[in-house]
Order: structure tokens, then sequence, then C-alpha cells
């Protein structure tokens, strides 16, 4: 087989910053390649120099054998290089013909011919998406089948997926993985980042794993195991403390501070009853779209507008209900927000200043004279309470790693001294050793008598943190385990239809 | 990571150096060529005019701190002034006259701020329908375009034309409205409070932050120093032509603090750039105005300086090719 893209001694940097090093990758015609590495391992910009997006600063990039450098990601999709970002861009007002189409309307389009058109192409690759239909209606799934016809459509010979399974459903996974292995036996080459291992071993024919912008393992997908693709990630044997196992006891009950009665909203939450302990950590699994995050933002008061169509929330036995997450805050209810670059942290402020913010949100006096030095002051006494690394005083959050920026959100939450305390999706983009330090965080604000609650997608992470364990289903809560009992199957099987 | 991006120990070319640099040689340029510039007289009229802006520009840096904008800031000014002056003629004495006016401003501000904190309509356009509203009753109240404040009021003429250590009141009082708000911004809790609702009004939120009351309160403040922006030039022109709303004073507030250098974006910035930005710009109005430019090629010239200041701000410091582009690396 003939190598159709390869990478020899390539090194990108930032302002000085490698994001890799002397990379030697290849991929060859006709293959599934498998990218992984924790966050910062430098996947994302390889690819992205494959895709044009950025040019390599030394080092060859080869084309079919012949070196390249791409002028923008239009180059790179003459070429045939299709990239597919996590986040889709296609149109969400057009339908779907209009935009595998996109960009080579005639003059005067007929739309009838473009539907009839657009439906023997899917129908061809055995996609089942309606052409007519509105983008912005389509599930993750389809969306993604829409970039892969449009892929297809431009005769891509390379698709790079840049984490293509982080939104899907296992079904929904499954008949992704079909998908590209049909692509692939047309002579296409598929290169895809990925944080879930399993995928990257039953998916791909060969993997490669990358670790501070070197590759330090590569081959053929048959010679990895979990865990030597755990260790090559790491650079240390983590498999064990990761997802540790579920045979410890659970925590015992503490006084229940939370109870939820038929909480309804926003037709993404129906009927839902469920009940949280102090000292206790509770964790919430369902699919994507099950409706926990709708449900923790209800009661946290964070859920904009008023979407709230009845049911009880009580805290500590009181009635309460929150429009805005202050008074929420103020009754000792915080939630950690699962996506922190949106509204999680003030990005051109210092770790100190922003866990300051949160200091002066409790206070009440606006006039009173707030100490300069205070930034610093937290800043230290958080960043080794929470080890945050390779920081100076002066670093502004977005240039913090995601895992530092991770703990500094949670820095800004524990400050509220809540007594309530949820967690969506708390190691979300963050790197393996900060996932560690954070399960670890969330068993210590338990033992420390907190009720917490933890949702997450990632069953291992569940069953790793939780005393008792939530099972969400289409908006409601339809299963509840001590961890004791629970088994990764007979979670996932309460949470799938 | 900060410091290897960023050298420590070098001049950080920036914005405001650039603003600077540029005032610098605008003045040295004007004092060479045109020989009225230097002149006493005309210092002293360029400092006045600076003063109005300055103010005006030190409310709406306040606003914009804050991810908003106030485009009220000259209608308020000239009919807030308008209305205490009217008032004054039906027979209340001036001061309380000026007293009520404030208020009156301070509603106006609350009313728009509670349009867009609680409302939600972005502030451009809430900000923009409330100017020609406040405008429009002001002229069905008012029977003439200038009306006259009373000529024996003694604190008014003082702030007109009085000095303190051989400087113009005018002068004074945006300085001390420019202290203050420094001190505001930067000291009180409050302050940080407007940052951090500039730099991610969600966050802020989440922060649990009194997101609401911090914007109304910013929308009250920029009226009210829009009312004492109005009390300086009644002061200097012992009268207030409602007309100028009509004029691009609000444009050339604008002006100030994007050149200045606090962002649209919000979160950054602070008083200092609203001086700097200040300077710069009532250099290059007193210039022009001296070399008898007409009125619509300063107005050209204006938006052609704001459009290469852009520019050169976006060439100096290009936006991180890492970045601009999200997800990791």
């Amino acid at each position: 087989m003939t190598d159709i893209i390869a990478f020899q001694t390539a090194t990108k940097t930032f302002g000085g910053l490698a994001a890799f090093k002397n990379v030697n990758f290849s991929l060859r015609k006709g293959e599934i390649h498998a990218l992984l590495g924790e966050n910062g391992a430098g996947k994302s910009t390889l690819t992205k120099v494959m895709a044009g997006v950025y040019k390599l600063t030394e080092g060859k990039l080869l084309l079919d054998g012949r070196e390249v450098s791409f002028s923008s990601p239009k180059d790179a999709l003459d070429k045939g290089i299709v990239m597919v970002f996590q986040e889709t861009n296609l149109v969400p007002a057009m339908t779907v013909a209009q935009n595998i189409y996109l960009g080579e309307e005639k003059m005067f389009n007929r739309l009838r011919g473009l539907y009839i058109q657009a439906r023997q192409f899917l129908v061809g690759m055995g996609f089942q998406v309606d052409p007519t239909a509105q983008v912005s209606t389509l599930g993750a799934a389809h969306k993604q089948m829409v970039e892969i016809a449009r892929a297809v459509h431009h005769k891509a010979r390379v698709i790079v997926f840049d984490e293509p399974t982080a939104t899907l459903t296992p079904e929904e996974k499954r008949h992704f993985f079909n998908l590209i292995k049909r692509l692939v036996e047309s002579g296409v080459s598929i290169v895809f980042i990925t944080h879930a291992l399993e995928e990257a071993l039953e998916a791909a024919d060969r993997i490669t794993v990358m670790r501070d912008g070197e590759v330090v393992a590569s081959g053929e997908a048959k010679d990895f195991t979990r865990s030597s693709i755990v260790q090559a990630m790491v650079g240390r044997s983590l498999t064990e403390t990761l997802h540790g196992s579920a045979s410890r006891t659970p925590r015992p009950y503490g006084e229940k501070v939370l109870s939820v009665e038929n909480l309804s909203c926003a037709g993404l939450v129906r009927n839902s009853s469920f009940s949280v302990f102090a000292g206790q950590v509770t964790g919430m699994f369902g699919l994507v779209g099950a409706g926990r995050t709708e449900m923790a933002k209800v009661i946290s008061g964070v859920m904009k507008r008023n979407l709230f169509h009845g049911g009880e929330i009580r805290l500590n036995g009181r009635s309460v209900r929150y429009r805005v997450p202050r008074p929420a805050m103020l009754d000792g209810i915080v939630y950690v927000t699962e996506d922190r670059k949106f509204d999680g942290f003030f990005e051109t402020m210092t770790v100190g200043e922003n866990l300051q913010i949160s200091e002066l949100s409790n206070g009440s006096n606006p006039l009173s004279v707030v100490s300069m030095s205070r930034a610093r002051v937290l800043a230290k006494e958080w960043g080794e309470r929470l080890k945050l690394k390779a920081i100076s005083d002066r670093a502004r959050m977005i240039e913090l790693s995601g895992g530092n920026q991770q703990k500094v959100v949670i820095a800004k939450a524990l400050i509220q001294q809540p007594k309530l305390i949820i967690f969506d999706e708390p190691t979300r983009g963050v790197d393996v050793g900060a996932i560690v330090e954070i399960h670890q965080l969330i068993g210590e604000l338990a033992d420390q008598g907190m009720a917490v609650v933890v949702i997450s997608s990632y069953l291992p992470e569940i069953m790793a943190v939780s005393d008792r364990i939530l099972v969400a289903k289409r908006g409601r809560i339809v299963e509840e385990f001590m961890v004791s009992d629970a088994t990764e199957e007979r979670v996932m099987f309460a949470a799938v239809h | 990571m900060a410091a290897q991006r960023q050298p420590q120990g070098r001049i950080r070319i920036n914005q405001e150096t650039v603003v600077i640099a540029i005032s610098v040689v605008l003045f040295l340029v004007f004092s060479i060529f045109l020989n009225k510039f230097l002149s006493q007289g005309n210092i002293i009229a360029l400092l006045k005019n600076v003063a109005i802006l300055g103010t005006l520009a030190v409310g709406m840096g306040f606003v914009v701190v804050g991810r908003g904008i106030d485009l009220t800031m000259v209608a308020v000014m000239v009919v807030g002034v308008a209305f205490s002056i009217w008032l004054s003629t039906q027979g209340v004495s001036f001061t309380f006259a000026i007293v009520v006016g404030g208020l009156l401003v301070a509603l106006l501000g609350l009313f728009t701020g509670i349009l867009v904190a609680i409302a939600e309509i972005p502030p451009i356009f809430a900000t923009l329908a409330i100017a020609s509203a406040v405008y429009g009753a002001g002229r069905i109240l008012f029977s003439s375009d200038v009306l006259y404040a009373p000529s024996n009021i003694q604190w008014l003429t003082f702030i007109g034309s009085g000095t303190i250590f051989g400087i113009p009141m005018s002068v004074m009082v945006f300085a001390a409205v420019a202290f203050v708000m420094s001190l505001f911004l930067k000291k009180t809790r409050f302050g940080r409070l407007v940052y951090a609702s500039g730099d991610n009004p969600a966050a802020a939120r989440n922060s649990g932050l009194p997101t609401r009351p911090v914007i109304i309160t910013q929308y009250v403040v920029s009226a009210l120093i829009a009312f004492i922006a109005g009390i300086i030039m009644t002061g200097l022109v012992t009268g207030i032509n409602t007309r100028l709303y009509n004029s691009t004073l609000i444009y050339d507030v604008l002006l100030v603090v994007v050149l200045g250098g606090i962002g649209l974006s919000g979160g950054q910035g602070g008083v200092r750039n609203v001086i700097v930005g200040t300077i710069l710009v009532g250099i290059l109005i007193n210039g022009m105005t001296i070399l008898n430019f007409s009125y619509t090629s300063q107005n050209l010239i204006k938006s052609v300086i704001l459009l290469g200041a852009l520019a050169i701000d976006a060439v100096i410091n290009p936006r991180d090719e890492q970045t601009s582009q999200s997800g990791d690396i």
C-alpha cells in the first residue's frame, strides 16, 4: 500500500511554543487511521496542517510522494483532503441537498432537480437522510452524514474527523463506523481523532498515539491493547487509578439536601423526580439528549427564560425556584458548567482575577474597595489546593490548558462555599492527569459533607466517582443504583431504549 | 506560556502607545506649521472642547467596558440641560431645576438600562431608539432650538470661565469625572464586576454576579455623566443648542473610545484609554478647524483615521493563529 499523505520530521510552532515537533506520520491509501493522545498532545494541529488550516514551520508534508504546502483549506479541499470539525460547518437554514451542493449553484437553480440528484446520491451511499430536510432540524449523527456526503461529493480522497463520535449515541456510533468502513472500501483514507480507546481498537487499521507534540507509538491496531495505549498516552501506567475498581463501598446517605418532584421544563425534562443527599456523590448518567443538563440548569437557576413547566424543587425541605443563578448560589447551589469557554470563566483575566470575581459576587456593597493583592493570594491558595500547573501570575485564562481551566472553574464554584455542587461533564476536554485529580477532588468534597452531583456521558467516569447512580432517559430519571450493585452493563442497559 | 508569547522587559507596542505617538507627532506638526496653534488662547480653546468630548467619552467608555454602547448620551445631554433651563423659566430656581433635570436624566438612564438588561434588547438598538425618542420629546416641549441659561448663576459662570491654578474649570470637571471613574472602575467591587460582565456576560451570570443591576447602573451613570457634560457646555457657551443632537458628536465620542483602545467587545481598557483618545481627537479637531477644513472633510478625515487606527492595531497585534481557532492544539 502506498502512502497518500506523509509527514517527515514535521514541526509546527506557535510563537516559540511547539504544538508538535519532529513528527513522522503516514496515511496509507484506503486505511482507517486513529489518532490518539491527551488534550494538547498536538493531534488537532497535525490534522489541521493536513487540511491546509496551518502551514508547517519545519519539515515536509508529502501528498502522493510529492512535497506540498497548502495555501488554504480550499487548496487542500481541491486536492481531495476534507476535514470534518467537531462543530459541523453546515448552513443550518438550508436543506440537506443545498448543503451538499453548496458553492456550485448554477445561475438558475431548480430545487426539484437538486433534490432528485441528492436523493440518488445519498441512497447510493446508503444514507437515510431526507434531502429536503432543513439541516437545523437534524440530529448530530445526520449532520455528520451530510458532512460526509458533501466530502464524498467533492471527490475526497482523505477525510479527517476531529472527535466524530463525541456527540453520538451508541447506535449512531455504530452506524458512523459502518459508513466510514464503506468509504474506505471505495478507496478513501480516513483519519480520526478520538478519546475513546475502544473505538480506535475496534474500527481503526492503524493507530498513532501522540504525547506532548511527539509521536510515541504507531502501528497496526491489532498490536495495541487498551492498557498499552493508555500507557503510551500518559507515559505511565494509569489504567487502574483512572477508572478505579467499582467494588468500593459507597459513602453512607447524609441529610436529604435536594428533592425534585415531577419537574418538567422546555420539552426536554418530563416529570422527573429524584433526590440528592449530603456527603455523597450522586452520578447522573444518560445519553446525550436525556435532559440531564437541563435538569441541573433549572435547579441552579442557570436556565434562561421561563421554560419551567411545573414540578417542585425542594432545598432542605424548602420549596425553591430560581430564575437567575445568583439567589441559588446564595442558598448554596452551584452549577459547574459543561462548556467552560462559553460560560465558565473570563478569558482575558488572570486566574487570580477570575477567582476574585467569584469572591466579589458574594459581597453586597458595590463601592467597597477591592484589594489588588487579593487576586494573587487567591491564585496561590487555590493553585496549591487544586495543583494548578505551570502558570505565571500574569497568564490569562485563555493561555491555560483545558485541565487547568477546568480547575479554575471548579475553584470559582468552591469559593461560593456551596452545600450542593453540580458538575456537568467535569472532565470534558481535560488531560488524563487532571482527570484523576478532579475525580479525587470530587471524592474529597463528598467526604467533607457536601452534596455532589456529577453529570457525565462517560460511563467509566460515572462508575469511578459515584456512590449512587441515577440514570436519565428521555427527560426522566428512570433507574437508581448504589455503586456497589451497579455494573457498566446494567447502567448502560437502563440508559438505552 | 504567557511569558513565552510576550517577552517581558520589551515595550509592548499596542494601540495605546501608537495613539500617544500619533498625538505627539500631530501636536508637533501643528505647532510648527500652524502659527496660531500654540497660542495660549488656542490651547485653552482646545482644552475646553476636549473637556466636553472627554467627559462624554468617560461615560461611553464605562458602558463599552461592560460590552454595551450608549448612543443616547448626546440626546440625554441636550434634552436634560434644556429641560432644566426651561424649568428655571417656569419660576423655580436654576440650581433646583438642575437637580430636577439630573433626576430626569437618571430616570432616562434607568429606563435604558431596564430595556437592555431585562428586556434584553441589544444596546445599540435600544439606545438608538431612546435617543430619537428623547430628542423628539424635547423638541415638542421646547419652543426654540437654543435655550439660554440665566446669566446670574455664579457657579455656572465659574464652570464656564473660572480657573483653578490657571486651568479652566471645565477641564477640572472633566479631570474630576475621569479620576472618580478611574477609581470606581479599578478599585471598587462594582468596577471589577463591570469588567467581568464585559469579558463574558454568560460566565458573569453563572458566577453569581448581579448582572442586571450592574448593567442598569452603567446606563444610569453614563446618563448622569452626559448631564455633567451638558452643564459644562452650558457654562462655556451660556446656553444649550438642542440641535447638537443632529451633529456627529456621538460618533466623535465613539471615535475617542475606540481610538483610545477600549475594545467594543468589552472587558478591556479603562479611563487611561479615554484620556489618550480624547487628546488625539481633540488635537486633530482643533488643528483641522484652524486649517479651515470644512465640516464634511473633517468628518471624512476622522473616519479614515478610525479605520487606520484599527488596521494598524490589527497588523502589529495580529490575532493569534491559535486562539483565533477554537479547539485544542
